[in-house]
């Protein structure tokens, strides 16, 4: 029942002035009776007006926290405003919305707390990413079915549902840079349901990925190093 | 000067330095530990130098010089985690307050919504 439980939206956005409009516009259209939250992560462009216009409720955040921290804020609203399921959809147009109700029914219907869309589950005519991109995200999903049993084909990510228990946990405690991986190894810790579903992903409508040069060394590091750690954190 | 004199002037010196900031309230007295104590214990040791010696060779140190300077990194590494770690504790801090200010924010606008005089319901 899908329709009785009430339904946010998240939309983390950094400087997506060109393309949040079209996509705000594009979940209202898709899906009138759930309520979008774009969170503003400290843009220097007018993401927040455009937004707004579209018909997207926003919180702007002072300064930019990055993912993690933008995220996090709208688990808070959706924890101190009591919504029944929070769905997580980049600002970028990479996430079709209309694959919404995929990752949705899982949670509504009670059988995952977390539920991720996965772009290789799918027949694979959609976005795949990179062949460099897929062997790290390759090493991740291994990582992660080594130390928590779980499988999951894409924990890198950001298309995700997140059912009553998640949000209250996450409201809690999030990664700050690079989130999504380490989200599963968390939820996992904390006993909740994780699973993932079909998704198709898309090219980004514009601007570029945030994770390039440098960061991706710093990315590999920093998620591995930090999913370990997280094995010796207590029991939730 | 002596080497001995010119530790004791340097570290009384830091040591009221340190006081004189507290006083001012440019330091609180919880982040200023760290340097009242170790120019304490350098004026101590210059005062003792006995004890300085046993302790260096007691440890395995052929000169007291290296202990001397050994410690010293020693006490410049830990200060150097202590302060990584005050920096990601006022990270963490003003984190949390960007966030709780956005959702004030976008509160304070959802009940002024609900009040507007052009929509019926004001009981909110």
């Amino acid at each position: 029942m899908p329709d009785s439980q009430d339904v946010l939206i998240i939309v983390p956005a950094f400087n997506e002035s060109r393309s949040i409009q079209k996509l705000v516009l594009e979940i209202r259209a898709a899906h009138p009776s759930y309520r979008v939250l774009v969170i503003n992560d400290g843009s220097a462009d007018h993401t927040a007006a455009e937004a707004q216009k579209a018909g997207a409720k926003v919180v702007n955040l002072p300064y930019n926290l990055g993912i993690g921290g933008a995220i996090q804020s709208g688990f808070k609203v959706a924890h101190s405003e009591n919504y029944d399921v929070a769905i997580q959809l980049d600002g970028d147009g990479q996430h079709d919305p209309k694959y919404l109700p995929n990752i949705l029914e899982p949670v509504t219907a009670g059988k995952l707390d977390l539920c991720i869309g996965s772009r290789f589950l799918a027949d694979r005519d959609g976005f795949q990413s990179t062949a460099a991109r897929r062997m790290g995200i390759r090493f991740f999903s291994y990582l992660l079915r080594l130390l928590t049993g779980v499988s999951i084909s894409d924990p890198t990510s950001g298309f995700r549902a997140y059912g009553r228990k998640a949000i209250r946990l996450f409201a809690e405690q999030y990664p700050v840079d690079f989130p999504e991986p380490e989200a599963v190894m968390i939820a996992k810790r904390h006993g909740l349901e994780i699973g993932e579903v079909p998704v198709k992903m898309r090219k980004r409508f514009g601007g570029i990925s945030s994770i390039r040069y440098f960061k991706t060394v710093y990315y590999m590091l920093k998620v591995t190093l930090a999913i370990l750690i997280d094995l010796f954190k207590k029991r939730g | 000067m002596g080497v001995k004199t010119f530790a004791i002037v340097i570290a009384l010196t830091i040591f009221i330095l340190v006081l004189e900031l507290i006083r001012r309230q440019k330091m609180t007295f919880k982040y200023s530990l760290a340097w009242l104590s170790v120019s304490l214990t350098v004026v101590f040791f210059a005062f003792n130098e006995n004890v300085l010696f046993g302790l260096a060779k007691r440890v395995g140190f052929q000169l007291p010089s290296n202990f001397i300077f050994f410690s010293l990194l020693v006490f410049f590494v830990f200060l150097t985690l202590l302060l990584t770690l005050y920096i990601n504790e006022q990270n963490t801090k003003t984190e949390k307050l960007a966030q709780s200010l956005g959702i004030l924010e976008y509160k304070l606008h959802r009940h002024l919504e609900g009040k507007n005089p052009n929509q019926q319901d004001k009981q909110n």
